[in-house]
């Protein structure tokens, strides 16, 4: 709304720079040889001062000075060519105010009515960084958690949280460095190396390579049963041609896998394709597709509600940790009661609330927007 | 906002449309009120695009990635300063920025033209608005900087590291200044043609924009030639490269024009030349503009290549340039001409001069478009290098650096080379003995680089002759000496600076290719190395991180003569991980006028790295001596006979009774 008040008024102006001068009254305006008569004036007493400053002689001086006269004296001669009919001109001359006057809201709203696209405001970065958390896209909150940890490199959660998203964006080099950065912050996990394998796998396009195969297999000491680890070995003894070994792995891991395992169905896959030794090595480059989030590839745009909560959780997480180490902060501790309620948990945004009516104390202004604005959320302090 | 700034531009461009039609009208049929319109709309217009500016711009400072062009060329991470540069770093950006300057030159006859007759200013303006509105149509049409993106991106592409740069806050806009200054030229030229006559303030209107242009392409010039420099790590500052020579063309007819519009202001000669000279580098200045952005040129600039714009862009050129030499062609013979004079004169010095500078522009056109011809005809590709203007261009300048001491001490109308070769009797002097000073004791071998040198100093001590002449010494006492040289003006002051800085830039150039030395090596940690008389020790590879880059740091130790450290000068390779680009950031220490240069390349396998050193001595004088023209431009412009009266009612009445003198 507020843009085409704007664009009202720019137009309304425009239009009288166009319109006022038209209306106005005409002035009887000084003839060219005016201007001109002018000109040769100034000429002459710029000759009067070079021949006073002695920088031309003075007999150049009376040459130039009978140069300039004679062209003032050719003025007189000279006049403006024939003028049109007065009333012929006056009429084409309405006509062309009018179609001026007209033609600047016409063309302007017209063509942009064409190009342009009024309905989307500006976002800037900063803006978009700060909204609440649930309404924000995939993309923003990577980025948000971007920033978090380019803040907080430390943050070895943050990290681990990261590193599946970017693996479901397929930015798999960001994958690998989340990862090692989560494992030589918080240390070896099946989990960690094994997601480290599936991301290198994926940054070379699906190739288990020795890299990979090494994070797998430090994965399977940690833990002998991680199915990723056993899936990709697999995978690996497919691609280097032993097929047979690669069946009997995946042959063993049907046998242990619980019932109601995701991999079941990768396995299976796999297993049906490997039967058809042409397909083993075209199956093999396509790895990570073939594990059981197959269905979810696109997910760089739409996470799962399960990592979208995980990564919403961190975030608030590394807000409340932030507001422990600088409290004074009332936009930031409006937020995290906000984003508690919003995630459901009652219970830590009163525990938020109190803390932060703590830290102001409970007299104070900001005590009172903080009660007032709990209130506005459903939640009432406990104390 | 970024809305705002889009309909801004919209509205801009009806309100060209209107000021490239009503003003002509309103001069065709004598009608006032339809010739004033062109004064508030070319403000208003100038007003509109500097709001669409400020919009595009804050997009940029604040991330606004749902503007394509922001997402493209832009990046959270980078400095604010980039990010706002990076408004411009851009073809669609760089496009506004030139329609800025253009409708605020357009704002600026319409507000200090009162002094106009009516009509020239009138068909001025329309011809500049007729300017206007095929620019906005060309960025409306193919290079919106305003197209919006939805969803928008979380994070840019980066601007390309080479312009990460402090250079691109300068120089792309003195440049523009400059080629857009000339605009104003081409439409009084255009005006004076419309109208059939040249009104006696033609001239006095024209020089100072000729003077500003000049001033703001020499600085653009000169800017964009150190930047290559420091940046491009090649130690180079001139490569003619095609759209280095885009910039030059202009530079070469405006410097023509502006001397031409002495003759023409002072002498009323030379009028239809002047007139074809203005619309000649107004349509270099469009060429250099389009060159880069047409597709068929290949270089650093490339940011902006796109050859679908191609046509458009051909479409504007021919319309522009084929419109005005056709109307010139038409009404030409209807312009009288003026004054007559001897060959030897000051006027007939400045046509020598006006005869060397365009056929020098001819020369470096041939030698930019030749190859592009020669593609488009046969496929091959051929390049056209240094060697061809070496042999070219170089042989058209020596002859006039030659006389360009001569031109000032000559008079008007008819002049005395004898006595003004007497006056220069001291400046050759000098000259000659620098000569041999360079040829002797420097460098026996080379000829060309001795008379260099002198032809170098010889300009300089040329114009400084100009001053002393001028001021009279030796002829009249000390006192009067002093007097007569504060009370020079100010134009005197001008022409001395402005020669005076070409041959500070001549000395730049010959020494630094004559007598610079270079070494290509690979040092490792520890090592030492000389040249020229500086040793530098190699300290170590250091690594760094950068807002939005990394960086691998040289350090390096300039050792004085008492073996102890004096000074320390740093070389980067900086990788931009956004668009995977690396960049060398050069090494630079400035020793007097000279420098010691020195880029890092590529780490061998053995822990060794590259280093390859420069000494350029005089080096910086190439670009000071850019500045002392433009410092001599300005000066220029400060004379008081560029203030053009308006006629008044006082004033007429005043005459009738005491004619001709004024205070």
């Amino acid at each position: 709304m507020l843009f085409w008040v704007i664009a009202a008024i720019l137009t309304l102006g425009a239009s009288l720079a166009v319109l006022l001068p038209l209306a106005g009254g005409a002035k009887g305006a000084s003839s060219s040889s005016d201007h001109d008569l002018e000109v040769y004036r100034d000429q002459l007493s710029e000759l009067d001062r070079d021949a006073a400053r002695g920088l031309i002689q003075p007999a150049e001086a009376t040459e130039a000075r009978a140069e300039i006269a004679r062209r003032i004296l050719r003025l007189d001669n000279a006049d403006t060519a024939g003028k049109t009919s007065a009333k012929q001109a006056s009429m084409t001359a309405r006509l062309v105010a009018t179609v001026a006057v007209l033609a600047v809201p016409l063309v302007s709203w017209g063509l942009y009515s064409q190009i342009g696209s009024p309905d989307l405001p500006s976002q800037p970065l900063s803006e978009r960084l700060a909204k609440n958390p649930t309404d924000s896209s995939v993309d923003e909150l990577v980025a948000r958690a971007e920033a978090h940890l380019a803040a907080n490199p430390a943050d070895g959660r943050g990290w681990e949280v990261l590193a599946p998203v970017y693996l479901r964006m397929q930015r798999f080099s960001d994958a690998v460095a989340a990862y090692r950065n989560a494992i030589r912050l918080d240390g070896d996990s099946a989990a960690r190396q094994a997601g480290l394998g599936e991301a290198i796998a994926g940054a070379a396009g699906g190739i288990v390579s020795a890299d990979a195969q090494d994070a797998f297999e430090a994965a399977l000491k940690l833990d002998p049963a991680n199915a990723k680890a056993n899936f990709y070995l697999a995978m690996a003894l497919a691609q280097e041609g032993r097929n047979k070994e690669a069946v009997t792995a995946w042959q063993a891991m049907l046998g242990t896998l619980p019932p109601d395992s995701p991999w079941r169905g990768a396995v299976e896959q796999a297993l049906a394709k490997s039967g058809n030794p042409e397909v083993a090595s075209g199956a093999a480059a396509k790895g990570p597709d073939a594990g059981p989030d197959a269905g979810d590839v696109d997910a760089a745009s739409s996470l799962s509600q399960q990592d979208r909560e995980a990564m919403i959780n961190t975030m608030v997480a590394g807000l409340d940790e932030k507001l422990r180490q600088n409290p004074r902060d009332p936009e930031g501790w409006m937020r995290l009661v906000r984003s508690y309620v919003v995630l459901g948990k009652a219970d830590q945004a009163r525990d938020a609330l109190g803390r932060a009516i703590a830290v102001f104390g409970a007299g104070s202004d900001e005590a009172k927007k903080f009660t007032a604005f709990a209130a506005s959320l459903g939640l009432t302090a406990t104390e | 906002m970024v809305e705002t700034g889009h309909f801004a531009l919209v509205l801009a461009f009806a309100l060209s449309l209107v000021q490239m039609t009503v003003p002509l009208f309103g001069s065709r049929l004598n009608n006032q009120r339809l010739m004033a319109v062109g004064g508030p709309v070319a403000v208003t217009g100038f007003a509109l695009t500097a709001l669409s500016f400020a919009a595009l711009a804050s997009a940029y400072a604040n991330s606004d990635f749902s503007v394509a062009s922001v997402w493209e060329n832009s990046h959270s991470l980078q400095p604010m300063i980039y990010k706002i540069t990076g408004t411009w770093g851009n073809h669609e950006g760089s496009m506004l920025l030139w329609v800025l300057i253009l409708t605020f030159f357009g704002a600026l006859v319409a507000a200090f033209g009162s002094n106009l007759p009516a009509t020239l200013r009138a068909n001025v303006l329309a011809v500049q608005g007729s300017i206007g509105a095929a620019f906005f149509l060309f960025i409306l049409a193919t290079s919106n900087p305003f197209i919006r993106l939805n969803p928008a991106p979380i994070e840019g592409r980066d601007l390309n590291p080479v312009l990460q740069d402090l250079g691109l806050a300068i120089h792309p806009p003195l440049l523009y200044l400059g080629y857009v200054g000339f605009s104003i030229c081409f439409s009084f030229s255009v005006a004076a043609l419309i109208e059939g006559r040249i009104d006696a303030s033609w001239a006095r209107w024209v020089r100072p924009w000729t003077l500003v242009a000049w001033m703001f392409l020499t600085g653009g010039i000169a800017m964009g030639s150190y930047w290559a420099y420091y940046e491009l790590g090649w130690g180079g500052f001139w490569f003619w490269d095609p759209v280095e020579n885009a910039s030059f063309m202009p530079w070469l007819a405006g410097t023509a024009l502006l001397h031409s519009a002495i003759v023409m202001e002072k002498r009323s000669a030379l009028k239809i030349w002047t007139l074809l000279l203005a619309i000649l580098t107004f349509s270099l200045s469009l060429l250099g503009t389009f060159l880069v952005r047409s597709g068929v040129l290949t270089s650093v600039h490339a940011f902006a290549t796109d050859p679908t714009r191609g046509v458009f862009i051909l479409c504007i050129l021919t319309l522009f340039i084929g419109g005005s030499l056709a109307l010139f062609a038409l009404r030409a013979s209807r312009l009288t001409a003026g004054g007559l004079f001897h060959p030897i004169s000051r006027e007939g010095a400045l046509v020598l001069n006006n005869l060397f500078l365009t056929t020098a522009t001819a020369t470096v056109l041939v030698g930019t478009l030749y190859p592009l011809a020669l593609e488009a005809l046969t496929g091959d590709k051929i390049s056209v290098g240094a060697p061809f203007f070496d042999l070219t261009f170089g042989p058209l300048m020596l002859p006039l650096l030659a006389i360009v001491p001569f031109g000032p001490l000559l008079a008007w109308k008819r002049g005395d080379v004898f006595a003004a070769s007497q006056r220069l009797m001291a400046a050759f002097a000098v000259a000659l003995a620098a000569m041999l000073v360079a040829g002797l004791f420097i460098d026996g071998a080379s000829v060309f680089a001795a008379l260099g040198i002198g032809l170098a100093v010889w300009l300089v001590a040329g114009a400084l002759t100009d001053l002393a002449v001028k001021s009279g010494v030796g002829s009249v006492a000390p006192a009067v000496m002093f007097r007569r040289f504060a009370g020079l003006p100010r134009s005197v002051f001008g022409t001395a600076l402005a020669h005076l800085g070409l041959g500070l830039t001549l000395l730049g150039i010959v020494a630094t290719l004559s007598f610079g030395t270079e070494k290509i090596l690979s040092m490792r940690a520890g090592e030492t190395v000389e040249l020229s008389g500086h040793t530098l020790r190699f300290v170590g590879l250091y690594p760094a991180q950068g807002p939005n880059y990394s960086e691998d740091r040289g350090r390096f130790e300039l050792i004085g003569a008492d073996g102890n450290a004096a000074g320390e000068i740093t070389s980067a390779k900086r990788f931009f991980p956004v668009r995977q680009m690396t960049t060398t950031e050069s090494g630079i220490r400035t020793l007097w006028f000279s420098q010691l240069y020195l880029s890092l390349g590529d780490e061998n396998k053995d822990g060794s790295v590259v280093v390859r050193l420069w000494w350029k001595p005089l080096v910086t004088l190439i670009w000071g001596g850019g500045l002392v023209m433009m410092a001599g431009a300005a000066m220029s412009l400060m004379d008081r006979r560029l203030r053009v009266g308006a006629p008044s009612r006082r004033r007429k009445q005043a005459s009738a009774v005491a004619p001709a003198t004024l205070p």
